[in-house]
C-alpha cells in the first residue's frame, strides 16, 4: 500500500501509525509525547500535519494509514500551527539553555529552531515550579522545564510498572513528581533520563560535566550480561586526561532492548575508563614461558568472538588446555533485559566448543605450571604461590609478581557478540585508540 | 409553561422516601418494563429521540444500541459530576426524587444487559450523595435492587474527588478506575466506552431519570413534548441576574425571553437584559437581541452560534461587565483544565493572566491580540472539548462585546 507526504510516494502497511511510517522513513516529524516504545498519548500536540480531506490538521501519532492518504508536513497554514503550539510549549519555560544539561539534544531547541523563531509575547508572570529536585537513582528533575509529555510517567506505570512517577495538580500547575516519602528506585529508573525529550529529567552522573556537541558516539553493544542490549558509547578526548568514556545511551533495537537499558548496564561504562595503565611485560619472555610443559588457559565469556578465536588459535598452536567459565549470577535476571548469565558471549564460547567444565577446570588448574588468564575475574587478582602466571587484562592490574599484558577494551575494539537469543551483533571501536594494542594484535606477536 | 416529567415529585414533602416515593408512582414502570423484551425497550428510547441531558445531546438509543451490541460484562455509569456554573439541575433529581433515577438504572441496566451500576457523584455534593445513598439502601431491603431482585442489579455510588473535567466521560472512566482523571483519545469508530477493558454506557442523570416515562408511557407519550429533532422536556435553569433563580422543566422549543420572562420573572430588579450565557458556562454567549430570536432547544441555538448545552442560562443584567464575566469564566477553566493538552494547560493560564490586564485597565492592543491568537490555538486541537469549549466561551465575548475590551486598553 502507499501514501503520499508531500509529494513523496511511500510503500507502508494499513493500519500503520502516520508517526511510524514518517519516523521509519526519516521524514522530519516533530513530537514530544509519541515514542515508538512508549506509544501514544496525542497530548503534547505537536505532531500536527494537513491530511487532505479533513477539516483541520490531525495529529500524526493518532492517525492510521489507509490507501491513498496524502499528507503535508510542510505548508505555511501547518508550520503556524506548530508554531502556535511551540509558543505554548515554551511559555512558562525558563529558557536556562546555557546552564541546561539538555542543550544540544534538546527537542525545544530544535523545534524552536524549525518552526520557532519568534519574539517572546509573554506580557504576563511566568508560572514557577520547582528545580533540582532529586528523585533517586541519579535522576534529577526540573519541573520548569518539563513539557508534561509523561514520557517518563508511563514508563514507570506502564513499562517496569513500579509507579513511582506521576504527574501532581492540573492545569499549569500540573508537574511531574513522586509521592511524598518516596522516590524514584527500580533497577531501570534512569531510562526516564533518556526518555525525556528536554532538560527535565537529567542525570546526576553525566550531568555538569560534558557539553553534548563535544561528545563523540560509537555502536557498541552493553557486555553486562548476555541480553546484548544495543548502546551508544559517548566519548571525546579532553586535554588532560586521555579518551574518556562518558555514558551509555539505549540504541534502538525493537526486538532486543527497544530503547532501553538497565541502571546496571548504563553505568558499566565507568569501568571503561579503568583500561591497564602499567607496562606491559616483554613478548620474548613470554614466548620462552610458553615452552612449558603444562599450560592452562582460562579466557573470559565477555571476550568477543575474534578474540575468543584468537585465543583458541593460540592454544591450539602452543597445546594449552583452554577453558571458559561462566558469569554466573542468580540474583541479576528479572524476566525482562537483565539475565542471569552475566556473560556477555558465551553462545560464541559454545559455538567454539571451548570447554565451560567447572570440575575439569578444578582439575586442569591442580596440575598446571603456568596459567594464562585472559580477563577472567576469577583468576585476576589470584596468587598461585609457585606456579607462573600471565594477566592479559583490559583493565588497570596493580603490579604483580607475575607476568601481565594490558589490551583494549571493547570500547576500543571492534568484535562480534551473540547473545542469549542466538542473535549475533556488532560492535566498534571508538575513533580513538588505546595505549593497549588489541588482544588480537597482542596475539599475533606470538606466532 | 412548566411540563413536569422528570420534576413531578420534587414539590412533595420527603419524595426522596421510599414511602413517599411510592405513593407517587415511583417504580410503577418496572411493571412495563419486564414485559417487554431488553431490545424492545431499546427500540421504544430510539423512537422517543431521548438526547443525553450531560450537554452534548448525543442520541441515548444509539449509545444504548452500542453498549447492548458489545461483548462483555456490562457496566452502566450515571454521571452526576455536575460541576459546571450555571448549571445545577441533576442535584435536584439526586436530592428530592433518587427513587426515579434508581427506577431509571433499572430500565437502562435491564435494557442493556448490565448487572453494575456506578453512580458518579460530583466531590462536593456529599449531602446529595448521603440522600441518594439512603434511598439506595432502602431499593436494597425492598428487593428492588441486589441479588434478591426481580432483575439482579448493583448500584454503587462513587463520590469524585472535585475535579470539572471528570464530568468528560472518559476521564470519569479513569477516575472510576482509580487513574487520574484524563480524558482519553477519542476511539476512531463508534464504539462503547471502557471500564477496566469492559463495555461501558455512561449517561447523565438527567437522561436516565427521563426513562421511566418513556417506558411506561411510550416513545409517542414523549414526542408528544418538544421539537421534532429536540423531543421532550428539559429541566432548564436560571441563574445570575434574574428575579427567580431555579430550575424549572419545560419541554423543548420554547422562545428562550418568553421562558426567562414568564418563569424566572425577568431580570432581576427590573433592568434591562445585556446577555444570557444559554447552556452552562461552557456554552458562547447570546446578547441580548439574539435572546429574543432564540428557542431552547439543540437546532435554534446552533444556529444562532451557540450551543443548548445543559440548558443553564446565565443571565446578565446592562450593568455587567464583560469584562469581569470573562475574567470569572477564564478563572474556572484555567483552574479545571486537568493539564494534558500543551495548547489547554498552557492556553487557559495564560488567556486567565491576560484578562487581569483587562481588569486592571493596563492592557495594550498586544494583549487583544493574545486573547484572540491562544485562543485559536486551543481551538480543535485537543484530547477532548474542554479546550475548544473555553475558546468558544472567548470567541464569543470578543464577537459580541469586543468594545469593552478595548475600554480596558490603555
Ligand atoms: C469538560 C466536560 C465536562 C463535562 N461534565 C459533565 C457533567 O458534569 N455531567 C454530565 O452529565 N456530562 C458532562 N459532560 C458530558 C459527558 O462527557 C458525556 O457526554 C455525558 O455524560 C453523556 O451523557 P448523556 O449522553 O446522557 O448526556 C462533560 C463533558 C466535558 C467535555
Ligand atoms: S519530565 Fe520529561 S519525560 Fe517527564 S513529562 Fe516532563 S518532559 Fe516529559
Ligand atoms: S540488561 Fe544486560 S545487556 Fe542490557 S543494559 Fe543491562 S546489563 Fe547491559
Ligand atoms: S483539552 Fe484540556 S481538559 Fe481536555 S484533555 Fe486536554 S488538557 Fe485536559
Ligand atoms: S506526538 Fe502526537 S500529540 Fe504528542
Amino acid at each position: 500500500m502507499r501514501i503520499t507526504i508531500d509529494d513523496i510516494s511511500i510503500e507502508c502497511e494499513e493500519g500503520e501509525l502516520l508517526i511510524d511510517v514518517m519516523l521509519n522513513n526519516n521524514i522530519n516529524i516533530p513530537h514530544f509525547c509519541y515514542h515508538q516504545d512508549l506509544g501514544a498519548d496525542g497530548n503534547c500536540r505537536m505532531c500536527m500535519v494537513e491530511i487532505k480531506g479533513a477539516k483541520r490538521p490531525q495529529i500524526a501519532c493518532d492517525t492510521f494509514v489507509k490507501e491513498n492518504l496524502e499528507v503535508i508536513t510542510k505548508s505555511e497554514n501547518i508550520n503556524e500551527v506548530k508554531r502556535s503550539i511551540l509558543e505554548l510549549e515554551l511559555l512558562n519555560h525558563p529558557v536556562d539553555c546555557p546552564i541546561c544539561d539538555q542543550a544540544g539534544e534538546c527537542k525545544l531547541q530544535d523545534y524552536y529552531m524549525d518552526y520557532g523563531l519568534y519574539e517572546s509575547h509573554l506580557t504576563t508572570p511566568k508560572t514557577k515550579k520547582g528545580k533540582a529536585i532529586e528523585l533517586g537513582s541519579n535522576v534529577m528533575l526540573d519541573q520548569e522545564r518539563c513539557v508534561l509529555c509523561t514520557r517518563c510517567t508511563r514508563f514507570t506505570s506502564e513499562i517496569t510498572k513500579t509507579g513511582e512517577l506521576g504527574i501532581i495538580g492540573r492545569g499549569d500547575s500540573a508537574r511531574v513528581g513522586v509521592a511524598p516519602g518516596h522516590e524514584l528506585n527500580n533497577p531501570y529508573a534512569m531510562n526516564v533520563v533518556e526518555l525525556c525529550p528536554v532538560g527535565a529529567l537529567t542525570s546526576k552522573d553525566f550531568r555538569f560535566k560534558q557539553r553534548v556537541w563535544f561528545l563523540d558516539t560509537s555502536k557498541s553493544i552493553c557486555h553486562g550480561c548476555s541480553r546484548g542490549c544495543n548502546i551508544s558509547i559517548d566519548y571525546n578526548e579532553t586535554k588532560y586526561t586521555r579518551e574518556k568514556i562518558h555514558r551509555f545511551r539505549a540504541r534502538r533495537n525493537a526486538r532486543i532492548n527497544q530503547s532501553f537499558l538497565c541502571d546496571y548496564g548504563r553505568l558499566s561504562y565507568k569501568e571503561l575508563n579503568n583500561s591497564f595503565k602499567g607496562t606491559s611485560s616483554s613478548i620474548e619472555d613470554l614466548k620462552e614461558l610458553l615452552k612449558e610443559d603444562k599450560k592452562l588457559a582460562l579466557a573470559s565469556p565477555s571476550l568477543s568472538l575474534e578474540q575468543l578465536q584468537a585465543i583458541q588459535t593460540l592454544c591450539q598452536t602452543h597445546n594449552i588446555k583452554l577453558f571458559c567459565l561462566a558469569y554466573y549470577d542468580e540474583s541479576f535476571g528479572d524476566g525482562w533485559l537483565k539475565t542471569n548469565d552475566k556473560s556477555a558471549n558465551l553462545a560464541s564460547v559454545k559455538k567454539l566448543g571451548i570447554c565451560t567444565c567447572q570440575e575439569e577446570f578444578d582439575a586442569a588448574l591442580q596440575e598446571a605450571e603456568l596459567i594464562l588468564n585472559f580477563d577472567h575475574t576469577l583468576l585476576k587478582h589470584q596468587e598461585f604461590g609457585n606456579k607462573k602466571s600471565v594477566q592479559f587484562t583490559s583493565t588497570h592490574l596493580p603490579p604483580a609478581c607475575g607476568y601481565c599484558f594490558g589490551f583494549a577494551n571493547f570500547a576500543h575494539d571492534t568484535g562480534t557478540l551473540i547473545n542469549c537469543e542466538g542473535i549475533t551483533q556488532k560492535f566498534y571501536a571508538t575513533r580513538f585508540r588505546d595505549k593497549n594494542p588489541s588482544l588480537s594484535e597482542l596475539l599475533e606477536q606470538l606466532r | 409553561m412548566i411540563t413536569k416529567i422528570v420534576s413531578k415529585n420534587f414539590e412533595i414533602l420527603n419524595s426522596h422516601t421510599m414511602a413517599v416515593a411510592l405513593e407517587n408512582g415511583r417504580y410503577a414502570s418496572l411493571e412495563n418494563l419486564f414485559l417487554q423484551k431488553p431490545r424492545e425497550i431499546i427500540d421504544t428510547i430510539s423512537q422517543s429521540g431521548l438526547r443525553g441531558k450531560g450537554g452534548g445531546g448525543a442520541h441515548a438509543g444509539s449509545k444504548w444500541q452500542l453498549a447492548a451490541d458489545t461483548q462483555g460484562t456490562k457496566y452502566l455509569v450515571v454521571n452526576a459530576d455536575e460541576s459546571e456554573p450555571g448549571t445545577f439541575k441533576d442535584r435536584q433529581i439526586l436530592s428530592k426524587d433518587p427513587h426515579l433515577l434508581i427506577e431509571g438504572i433499572i430500565c437502562t441496566c435491564y435494557a442493556i444487559g448490565s448487572h453494575i451500576s456506578y453512580i458518579y457523584v460530583r466531590g462536593e455534593y456529599e449531602e446529595f450523595s448521603d440522600i441518594l445513598q439512603s434511598a439506595i439502601d432502602e431499593a436494597y431491603e425492598k428487593n428492588i435492587i441486589g441479588s434478591g431482585a426481580q432483575y439482579p442489579l448493583d448500584i454503587t455510588v462513587h463520590r469524585g474527588g472535585g475535579a470539572y473535567i471528570c464530568g468528560e466521560k472518559s476521564a470519569l472512566l479513569e477516575s472510576l478506575e482509580g487513574n487520574r482523571g484524563h480524558p482519553r483519545l477519542k476511539p476512531h469508530t463508534p464504539q462503547a466506552e471502557s471500564y477496566f477493558g469492559e463495555p461501558a454506557l455512561v449517561n447523565n442523570v438527567e437522561t436516565i431519570a427521563s426513562v421511566p416515562f418513556i417506558v411506561e408511557n411510550g416513545a409517542e407519550a414523549y414526542r408528544a413534548y418538544g421539537t421534532e429533532k429536540s423531543p421532550g422536556t428539559l429541566l432548564f435553569a436560571l441563574s445570575g441576574h434574574v428575579e427567580k433563580p431555579g430550575v424549572y422543566e419545560a419541554e423543548f422549543g420554547l422562545g428562550m425571553w418568553e421562558y426567562i420572562h414568564t418563569l424566572g420573572g425577568g431580570v432581576k430588579n427590573g433592568k434591562m437584559l445585556k446577555a444570557v450565557i444559554p447552556g452552562g458556562a461552557s456554552t458562547p454567549i447570546l446578547p441580548a437581541h439574539l435572546v429574543q430570536e432564540a428557542k431552547l432547544d439543540y437546532e435554534s441555538l446552533k444556529s444562532l452560534g451557540t450551543e443548548l448545552g445543559t440548558g443553564g442560562m446565565i443571565l446578565l443584567d446592562e450593568d455587567a461587565s464583560m469584562v469581569k464575566a470573562l475574567k470569572n469564566l477564564l478563572r474556572f477553566y484555567h483552574h479545571e483544565s486537568c493539564g494534558q493538552c500543551t495548547p489547554c494547560r498552557e492556553g487557559t493560564s495564560w488567556v486567565d493572566k491576560t484578562l487581569d490586564k483587562f481588569i486592571a485597565k493596563t492592557a495594550t492592543t498586544e494583549d487583544l491580540k493574545i486573547l484572540k491568537s491562544v485562543s485559536k490555538s486551543m481551538n480543535g486541537k485537543t484530547i477532548c472539548v474542554f479546550a475548544p469549549a473555553a475558546s468558544g466561551v472567548i470567541n464569543g465575548f470578543l464577537k459580541h462585546f469586543e468594545n469593552e475590551f478595548l475600554e480596558c486598553i490603555q
